[in-house]
């Protein structure tokens, strides 16, 4: 009885993609050359002169200046490690952050329900916050005297959690904290897109639940799980604030660069980091983008 | 073409060119925290009186230090203010320029550079900074090496020395008490790294509120923050001269080289040493550097001349030496320790 789905749902699927990314993208709109001038002058100013400037301050002068900077970095074990530390927690954060969101992005794009408006208004609210504002948080919520020990003494007569905010589960919350809404919403609009008949279609043909959700919604959610996941990635491993004011010792490239930039004025070996940064970030969107056009 | 220049012209107007407002009066300060040394009512205070504003800047000494050497070129700031020692840092690079504030007379000779290029406003002492009721039970810690005890687990913080000269002033100052000095850093840092098994954070950013909440129970840092948390704030706090010893601290100012408001500037540190000035920075607790201007209920909130003491003054010449090198020394050692 199931062998029959996977051939029909394919081909439903290979329509349906088309069906999203069909030749609509492309339709000429009267006059938007004009418009994109803001935007691209807007890139200019907050990307390549920045990106020129770091450049040049990284090279002290010379090509040679630069590769040798780009190369002096890895030589520093504390950066290496801050560097491995970064991209772990990134990507665990966005597996976290994707895998707890599908179920409310679903929510969100399938169903009119009350609440749904302040729902969707709460959920982008830590959008807005900064690093150091939701380092802050942590503290007041798992802090040594934060509010989830002060409940958890209240209730069971042990502080449950205090102190978490400065060790790594803390870290991992604070991240968790502000990727979920940017996973969420990303993927709302995924789901929104999504064909309801096609999953409608495999229902009547008997696949159960698990099944549907394996073989249809994942695949045709895949090019969004893969841009989300650029996203959160990029995001988390540029992020520095809430870093900076919970850790102790685990510390990650922007920190780094923080504190050579800040505490000891070394504008090259910062830069150097920070191209470093920018380049695994744009590998990993890179990468992300061809997942998705590929699926 | 015509939509181009319009799309244009909006991105312009949308960038801010709007002029600012120019008559306000402006005076920029690195190392400007309210809440410490009473900066906040100092300049509210110089602003009520003249119209002339001190925005708040939340830069520690090193951090102000850094910036300036970074705008060398382009000055943003007027002045800074700094730890003693960072503050020698900052002179010796030439990033001062030679000015003798009015009352310059009144500050003692070994507490100001002979060229102008730094001068001493008042003076802090090293302090534990405690919270008496976020201890859990266990007494307040008297000495540097009641700070190891297992009881003070997780209770402990000071700041990022990479950040801020009072924790530079103290990481250097543990290090001669335990017969270190500037190149020998050995016995500080092993202090150190016994205590970071009792360290809460290193905080890179002011936890005054922190320690009055009790989330930070004890704060090695300037005597005069906890003062004021004690009696400005009404907080459980006591204050702790450890009885092993240790250290004042100039606090020191500068006028930076290429200040872009030179007049106001120097009109501003004139004022810093007038006694209404140095008054309202002993309302934060900090010692004048000009003889009595304390007002006599302030001095008598201070622990007595006996605890004071065991404070020993600090050779800021060889503190500056040893500056980025120790500072290197506390992170690989300490911060980045596995």
């Amino acid at each position: 009885m199931r062998r029959p789905v996977a051939p029909t749902v394919r081909r439903l699927i290979g329509s349906s993609a088309r069906r999203l990314i069909g030749p609509s993208a492309s339709r000429p709109v009267g006059g938007s050359a004009a418009w994109t001038a803001p935007a691209a002058l807007f890139l200019f100013a907050a990307f390549v002169v920045p990106g020129a400037a770091l450049l040049r301050a990284a090279s002290r002068g010379s090509a040679r200046g630069l590769l040798a900077e780009l190369v002096l970095v890895w030589t520093r074990p504390h950066t290496l490690r801050a560097f491995a530390n970064g991209v772990g927690l990134s990507a665990a954060v966005s597996v976290a952050a994707m895998i707890l969101c599908l179920a409310p992005a679903r929510l969100l794009a399938a169903r009119r329900f009350r609440g749904r408006g302040t729902a969707r208004l709460l959920l982008s609210l830590p959008l807005a916050f900064s690093g150091v504002i939701v380092g802050f948080l942590a503290i007041v919520m798992l802090g040594r005297v934060g509010f989830v020990p002060a409940v958890s003494r209240a209730l069971f007569g042990r502080a449950f959690g205090a102190g978490l905010a400065y060790a790594l589960p803390g870290l991992f919350l604070a991240y968790l904290f502000f990727e979920i809404p940017r996973a969420v919403l990303a993927l709302e609009a995924a789901f929104a897109g999504m064909d309801p008949e096609l999953d409608a279609a495999a229902r009547s043909l008997g696949a159960r639940r698990f099944e549907r959700f394996r073989r249809i919604t994942l695949p045709e959610l895949r090019p969004a799980l893969a841009g989300t996941f650029a996203t959160t990635f990029a995001v988390s491993l540029g992020s520095y604030g809430a870093a900076l004011i919970l850790s102790r010792r685990f510390s990650v490239l922007p920190v780094e660069i923080y504190q050579e930039f800040t505490a000891f004025g070394n504008d090259a070996g910062a830069c150097a980091m920070a191209i470093w940064l920018a380049g695994v970030s744009a590998l990993v969107s890179g990468l992300a983008a061809r997942e998705a056009a590929r699926a | 073409m015509k939509r181009t220049a319009l799309a244009l012209a909006l991105t312009l107007a949308a960038a801010g060119f709007a002029p600012a407002s120019a008559q306000e009066k402006l005076v920029v300060q690195y190392d400007c925290i309210p809440n410490y040394a009473n900066w906040g009512g100092v300049t509210a205070l110089y602003k009520q009186k003249t119209g002339v504003t001190v925005p708040p800047d939340p830069k520690g000494s090193s951090v102000a230090l850094a910036a300036i050497e970074k705008e060398k070129d382009n000055p943003v700031a007027d002045t800074a203010y700094y730890s003693g020692a960072i503050g020698f840092v900052a002179a010796q690079k030439g990033l001062h320029q030679p000015y003798k504030p009015k009352g310059w007379e009144k500050i003692p000779a070994d507490l100001k550079d002979p060229a102008g290029l730094w001068w001493t406003v008042h003076t802090g002492t090293i302090a534990f900074v405690v919270n008496t009721s976020a201890l859990g039970g266990a007494p307040v810690p008297r000495s540097w090496a009641d700070l190891l005890k297992p009881e003070y687990r997780g209770k402990v913080a000071y700041d990022d020395p990479t950040w801020g000269g009072t924790s530079f002033t103290l990481v250097y100052g543990v290090n001669a008490l335990f017969g270190g000095d500037e190149k020998n850093f050995r016995p500080g840092l092993d202090y150190f790294r016994k205590l970071d098994a009792n360290v809460l954070s290193y905080p890179r950013e002011s936890v005054y509120n922190s320690v009055l909440r009790g989330e930070v129970p004890i704060w090695i840092n300037a005597d005069g923050n906890g003062y004021k948390m004690k009696y400005a704030d009404g907080g459980p706090i006591e204050i702790v001269l450890p009885s092993e010893g240790t250290f004042s601290m100039p606090l020191v100012m500068g006028m930076v080289r290429g200040a872009p408001h030179p007049e106001e500037t120097r009109r501003y540190l004139d004022w810093l040493l007038t006694p209404e000035a140095q008054a309202e920075f002993s309302k934060g607790f900090f010692r004048p550097i000009v003889e009595g201007t304390m007002p006599a209920d302030v001095a008598a909130k201070f622990l007595g001349p006996g605890e004071y003491r065991r404070s020993r003054n600090l050779d800021l010449a060889k503190m500056a030496a040893a500056s980025e090198a120790l500072k290197r020394a506390w992170l690989d050692e300490i911060r980045r320790a596995r």
